[in-house]
Formats: structure tokens, C-alpha cells, sequence
């Protein structure tokens, strides 16, 4: 992890003068606070003073699905719009989105790309598991949560802080983003109180690397492609594979696993009932199953029981589940 | 930057500032996406008061626009705001309301047209609009939807036009994306923009009148259908007054078109909406290469800006028109109207280009943008134009084929 300089004074003299921007890339799953990230950077740098651009892009997932979020800073005009192809900075709220090639989170990172990723192993830790070029910095913002707040996916203000502070922002400004956002939201005070010291803590906390201003790098001409006629049968938006989502692992999607105490359940199937992806079954004893690789970690099933059967474990092998 | 009275705003709320600063009488409404946060807005600020006007959730967007259009035809200040499928199921309705000679404003959040089904910006849904008799504004900046709309009041209002203005934004490039934003003083807004007192609308139980009548036999429908096309070509120099006023009152300047580094240009290349944005940093990367290139973007789309394309685009190498939609069978719409206007011009562009791009909210690359300054060189230096050019990349089509893959070929079951 060359260059961290742990403990430096925060400034601002990453962003600097002219058309250099730099450009912030969160992914995280829905759910998971990647979008109000992306905009509690975006307020925290323009109470600085700078221009900003923060935007969410999403489709018709539910929750659990990945979503990425873009933040532009710098002195200028901002003349970039939508997705961050070449990020200066990219924020991982999930580490188990790596490996997956929807989510696109290796997309544009050379070794001069800073990461962070939420993850309870060091940087050198996960560079042992997965391939990613650029300067890695871990921090576990779960754990933070869910000791600071009481709840795991209570990310956004922790990840704010984190890119706050990797890019050289203040943390005041953080701690007044952190309330405009929440506060958007509908947040209660006492909750949003709670969310700043937890993001002041992980804006403490967090190992530095340097982050650069996205530079124009010439890349010359991409080669076109220009479509064939093909017969309607592959020329039409249309799908013949058959239903293939049963092969579809999403066991990466999950933070955390339902687990069953089976001398605590009552059999009322409320779990089986509530579970959005079928992917709870009544076994001959009349109690619940979980198929793991259809569960994505809802965790309402956990939510319904009126037993308290089901419990709550903590993914640990954050790359492969 | 100068943030005084900024803040950070979503192209959404934006267009919803427009409505509130605009202080409109009447908002029908149905939610699409990326439309929703519009008139969720609305409706909060008309729940607490914070908006004086009637909030009414209709059961579609025909009904939609037929609210809207019958509120404005009694005198009432009306915005309503749809998108892509949902300007479509209120297309016959645009027709009738533009016949009424009724003002009202429809923001419209481009989504890219079915099948097949997608929720990110093209403007096929909007252009498709184009013949309706509306009046369109196409903005690139959050800052420009809250501006437009109310330029869109002045100008629709004025006695020289008395037509329905759409402003268009793009959705998620500008509708979910915040961005610093100044809004306009109220006080200000209402100098800008006196009460709406149209002469030929209102509704007086004593003074009935019949709206929309019914004509045949061709000559009377000729007249009044031509009365909408002077109407509409009003609205240049309607608009180049309410410009003037805006930028006294606001400080802020708007044309039909815009010109970026366009000066000294040997070839330039034309877009509309959020994506000129992206054409702007090309256009300053291509700079840095050497390339005396600029870009003009289209603004006003109805009434057409034929002379101020003009004057824009005479004695230019060449001229690349980047349509982000498709008419099938035929290939950019508005090259063709590009195309048009340059025709009898004697110092026409050598080469004129035709590229279609973003498609389904398609990201267009610096390398893309690249290749498209180069084959406009070169069609300039031949003197020929090229096109319709597809901006779509081998490295796309490589995923395209993994998704054929996947659909077609892949063995299922456990």
C-alpha cells in the first residue's frame, strides 16, 4: 500500500485547478446507502466550495441487487456525465460484488486507481484473494454498523466519510453532509447523531492512499462495430435458454445468512410465506429449509419469525460463498 | 465557483422548482420512471401548502393530458410531466391540445422507447412529438430545466404563440443527477412572468364557447392547422425576446442553439440534451489533440432554428449530426433537418455525417467520440458525407454475444 500516510492532515489538494476531476465510484448492493455515498460526497465538497456531480444508476432490481454511483469533484465545470469508466476512486460497500462481472467493479481500475472495499481483511489480506490492480485500502464499515448503529446495511454515511477522506475533503464537511443527506431521507435527529460519529470514526480510521485527478489519457479511436443482419431468431430481443435464473447463484449478494435453530421453530411457515426468491422449503417435518445459493440475504425470513428461530451469521469468506 | 444562492439539485426537482417558481394553478399527474420524483415533489409542496395548486393523480397519461389541457383551456396555469411509453399512450391528445391553442407545459424525462423494454435516455420518445404542435426546449443542464420551464411559460403565454411548450430532460443523465443549481428569486420570477390571461380561453358560464370544433371539406382545417405552424415560427423571436428579459432578470443567457468553441472550427459536430455535455469534453480533449473542432447543440427542436443552424454551420469542413434516436428505415431525425436547411446554402459543408449514438442511454466513450472527429476529418477532406454510423464498439458486441449466449444456448437445469 504505497503512499499511506496514515494520520496526514486531511486537505484538498487532490482536486485541483483547470478541467482535472476527480471522479468517485461507489458500488455497493440495494439497500446499502452507495447512492446517499455518492451524494453525502457530493454535498460534503461543495460546501467546500467545489463543484460537484453525484448521480445513482439503477434498473429494476430489488434489494440485494448491485448499484453504482457516481461522484465528480473539481474546481471547473464538470463536463462528464453519467458513468465513471476510469475512476480516480472506487468505494466497494460489498466485497462479494468483485467477482461478480454484472456489477463491472474492476471495470477502469489500473494500478494507479484507488480502492476501498468494506472488508474485515487488510489490503494485503484481499490482494492475496482476488486479482485487483490499484492501491488497495480495507476498512470493516459492517462491523462499524452494526456497533455504532445496530444495523448492517446502515452504510451510506460510513462510506461518505471514508471516500470524504480518501480524497482529501474535511471532516466537517462530511459531518454537515452527513445531516443534509439523512435528514433528506427522512432520518430522525438522534439516529442522525449516531451516523456522524460512526462516519467520524471510519473517516479516522481509514488507511490513506493517494487518489489522482482522472486525466485526459488519448486513448485514440475505439474500433466501431458495425451490426450485421442476423435472422430474426437472434435479431429479436427474445430468450429460448429456458428459465435459467435456477442456476443463478445469488449467495454473493448476502452480508449476512439466515440460519435456523430448528429447536426454537414453531413450524407457522411465516418464513417460507415471506421469502421474496422461494428459496425457503418445508422439509417432511413441516420445518423451513434455506437453499442458499437462491438466498440473497433478505433477511426477511429473519424479520417475520416470531420465535427468533431464525438467526443471523456474518458472511466471512467474502469472495466465495 | 461562485455558490452564492446554489444548490445541489437532481434534474427532477429541478423541473419541479420550474412548476412551484412558475406558481401553476393545476398539476394532473401519473408516475413513470424516470419521471416519478417530479410529481412527487409537486405533490408534497402542494400538501403543505408550499404550492397553491390543485394536485390531481389521474388514471393514465391520455387522461393525463386531457386534464391538463382542458384546465388550461379555462384560463389555469397548468405543468404536467411524463416520459417515453407514457408521452406515447398521450399522443393523440398533444395533437388536440396544440389545436386548442392552449399553453401549458409538459416536461418530458427521455426514456428510451419498447420493445425492447429499458428505462435509460433516448430521444425517440420525444422527437416522436415533434409534429404535435408543441413547442419543445431541450435542456443539458439541472440548471437549464428550471430555467426552460419558465421561459417555456413566457413564451407559450404570448399572444404571438398560444401553443403547449414540451421541455425536455434526460432521464438519469440529468434526472437523477444533482448538480449545482442557482434558483431564480420569486419576486423576479413573477416580473418575468406576468399572470396568465389568455384572450382566447376561459370559462364563463355566461359566455359559453365550443373549443376544437369540427371542420371538413380540407380548406377551414388547412387554415387553422397553418395558424399552428405560424404560431409555432413565432415562438423564435418570442423566444429571443423572453431571452433577453431572462438574462436582464437572471443573468443568465439562452439561444436556440448554443455554440461551443465554435469560432474557429473546421468541423463541428451537433447534439441536443445532456449528452452535449459529454460532446463539450470531447470537444476540449480533441482541442488538446490539435483538431480545430466546436459543437453546437440544438436547444429549441420546434419551431426548428433553420437560420440559426445555419449561420452555425455554413463554411465548415464538414458537420456531424449525433442523433441520440433512430428512425428505422431511414437513420438520424434530425440530420435530415440539418441536412435541410444547409441544402441551399452555397458555402455548405463539405462533408455532413450522420452518427447515432446513446441509444438506450449508450455510453459514448472518449474513444468513440474520437472516432467520430476522425471519420468527419476525413469525410471533409473527400468532400462526401458518411452515415448513418452506429457508435457501438467491438468490445460491446463481444458482450452482445456472451447475452446471445445466454439466452439461446445455454444448457439449464441442475
Amino acid at each position: 500500500m504505497a503512499g499511506a500516510a496514515r494520520g496526514a492532515e486531511p486537505s484538498s489538494t487532490n482536486i485541483k485547478e483547470g478541467p482535472a476531476v476527480i471522479s468517485v465510484r461507489f458500488h455497493g448492493r440495494g439497500g446499502q446507502g452507495a447512492k446517499t455515498a455518492s451524494r453525502i460526497l457530493g454535498t460534503a465538497a461543495f460546501s467546500e466550495g467545489f463543484t460537484a456531480q453525484d448521480s445513482p444508476i439503477y434498473g429494476a432490481e430489488r434489494r440485494g441487487a448491485p448499484v453504482s454511483a457516481f461522484t465528480r469533484i473539481a474546481k471547473g465545470p464538470i463536463r462528464e456525465r453519467g458513468i465513471i469508466i476510469c475512476p480516480s476512486l472506487v468505494v466497494v460497500a460489498d466485497a462479494s460484488l468483485i467477482g461478480d462481472p454484472a456489477a463491472r467493479v474492476i471495470e477502469g481500475i489500473d494500478e494507479r486507481t484507488a480502492v476501498f472495499v468494506n472488508s474485515p481483511l487488510t489490503g494485503e489480506q484481499l490482494h492475496t484473494r482476488i486479482s485487483l490492480p490499484g492501491r488497495l485500502t480495507t476498512l470493516d464499515l459492517t462491523e462499524v454498523a452494526v456497533r455504532e448503529l445496530g444495523k448492517r446495511s446502515a452504510l451510506s454515511a460510513l462510506l461518505g466519510a471514508v471516500a470524504g477522506r480518501l480524497v482529501g475533503l474535511r471532516s466537517e464537511s462530511i459531518d454537515h453532509a452527513v445531516a443534509q443527506e439523512l435528514a433528506d431521507l427522512g432520518v430522525d435527529a438522534s439516529i442522525i447523531q449516531r451516523n456522524q460519529t460512526a462516519a467520524r470514526h471510519c473517516y479516522e480510521a481509514v488507511s490513506l492512499v493517494p487518489v489522482e485527478t482522472s486525466v485526459h489519457r488519448g486513448p485514440g479511436p475505439t474500433p466501431l462495430r458495425v451490426p450485421a443482419y442476423e435472422p430474426p431468431t437472434r435479431g429479436t430481443a427474445r430468450i429460448t435458454a429456458g428459465p435459467n435464473s435456477a442456476i443463478r447463484s445469488v449467495s454473493g449478494w448476502r452480508t449476512y445468512r439466515p440460519v435456523l435453530r430448528p429447536d426454537l421453530c414453531n413450524g407457522c411457515w411465516l418464513c417460507f410465506a415471506n421469502c421474496p426468491e422461494g428459496a425457503i422449503t418445508i422439509k417432511p417435518d413441516g420445518k423451513p429449509a434455506v437453499y442458499y445459493p437462491h438466498c440473497k440475504g433478505c433477511l426477511d425470513c429473519v424479520e417475520v419469525c416470531p420465535t427468533d428461530a431464525m438467526t443471523v451469521e456474518r458472511e466471512t469468506d467474502v469472495t466465495n460463498k | 465557483m461562485d455558490q452564492k444562492n446554489q444548490m445541489m439539485m437532481t434534474g427532477n426537482l429541478a423541473a419541479a422548482w420550474g412548476a412551484r417558481l412558475a406558481e401553476v394553478d393545476y398539476v394532473p399527474a401519473f408516475p413513470i420512471t424516470p419521471q416519478t420524483e417530479i410529481v412527487e415533489a409537486l405533490s408534497k409542496w402542494c400538501g403543505t401548502g408550499e404550492l397553491n395548486a390543485r394536485f390531481v393523480t389521474l388514471d393514465s397519461e391520455h387522461s393525463m393530458m386531457t386534464a391538463a389541457g382542458a384546465a388550461a383551456a379555462t384560463g389555469a396555469r397548468v405543468f404536467t410531466a411524463t416520459s417515453s411509453q407514457g408521452l406515447l399512450y398521450a399522443f393523440e391528445v398533444l395533437y388536440t391540445v396544440a389545436g386548442w391553442r392552449a399553453p401549458l407545459v409538459l416536461v418530458n424525462v427521455s426514456r428510451a422507447l419498447a420493445s425492447p423494454i429499458t428505462l435509460e435516455p433516448d430521444h425517440n420518445d420525444v422527437l416522436a412529438a415533434r409534429d404535435s404542435g408543441f413547442v419543445q426546449i431541450h435542456a443539458e443542464t439541472c440548471q437549464e430545466v428550471v430555467d426552460s420551464i419558465l421561459l417555456a411559460y413566457r413564451i407559450g403565454e404570448d399572444p404571438l404563440v398560444c401553443l403547449p411548450v414540451l421541455v425536455n430532460l434526460d432521464g438519469f443523465g440529468l434526472s437523477f443527477t444533482r448538480e449545482p443549481v442557482r434558483l431564480p428569486e420569486p419576486e423576479a420570477v413573477r416580473d418575468f412572468l406576468p399572470p396568465f390571461r389568455p384572450a382566447h380561453l376561459g370559462f364563463k358560464a355566461s359566455a359559453p364557447q365550443a373549443l376544437g370544433t369540427a371542420v371538413l371539406g380540407g380548406s377551414t382545417y388547412s387554415y387553422f392547422r397553418h395558424q399552428i405552424h405560424l404560431a409555432s415560427m413565432n415562438a423564435l423571436r418570442v423566444h429571443e425576446q423572453a431571452a433577453t428579459e431572462f438574462e436582464q432578470c437572471f443573468g443568465r443567457r439562452y439561444d436556440v442553439v448554443e455554440g461551443y468553441r465554435i469560432e474557429d472550427a473546421e468541423d463541428v459536430l451537433v447534439m441536443s440534451n445532456a449528452f452535449a455535455s459529454k460532446g463539450k469534453a470531447a470537444v476540449d480533449a480533441a482541442r488538446e489533440d490539435g483538431r480545430k473542432v466546436g459543437l453546437l447543440r440544438l436547444r429549441m427542436i420546434r419551431p426548428w432554428p433553420a437560420d440559426a443552424v445555419r449561420r452555425a454551420l455554413r463554411r465548415r469542413r464538414a458537420v456531424a449530426v449525433l442523433d441520440q434516436n433512430l428512425s428505422p428505415g431511414q437513420g438520424g431525425i434530425l440530420f435530415q433537418e440539418v441536412a435541410a436547411c444547409l441544402y441551399h446554402d452555397p458555402e455548405r459543408p463539405r462533408g455532413l455525417c450522420s452518427f447515432i449514438g446513446g441509444l438506450g442511454g449508450k455510453n459514448i466513450s472518449e474513444g468513440e467520440f474520437h472516432a467520430v472527429f476522425e471519420q468527419t476529418a476525413a469525410a471533409g477532406k473527400q468532400g462526401q458525407g458518411i452515415g448513418p454510423v452506429l457508435l457501438y464498439t467491438e468490445a460491446e458486441h463481444r458482450e452482445m454475444e456472451q447475452l446471445q449466449f445466454l439466452a439461446h444456448d445455454l444448457k439449464t437445469g441442475r
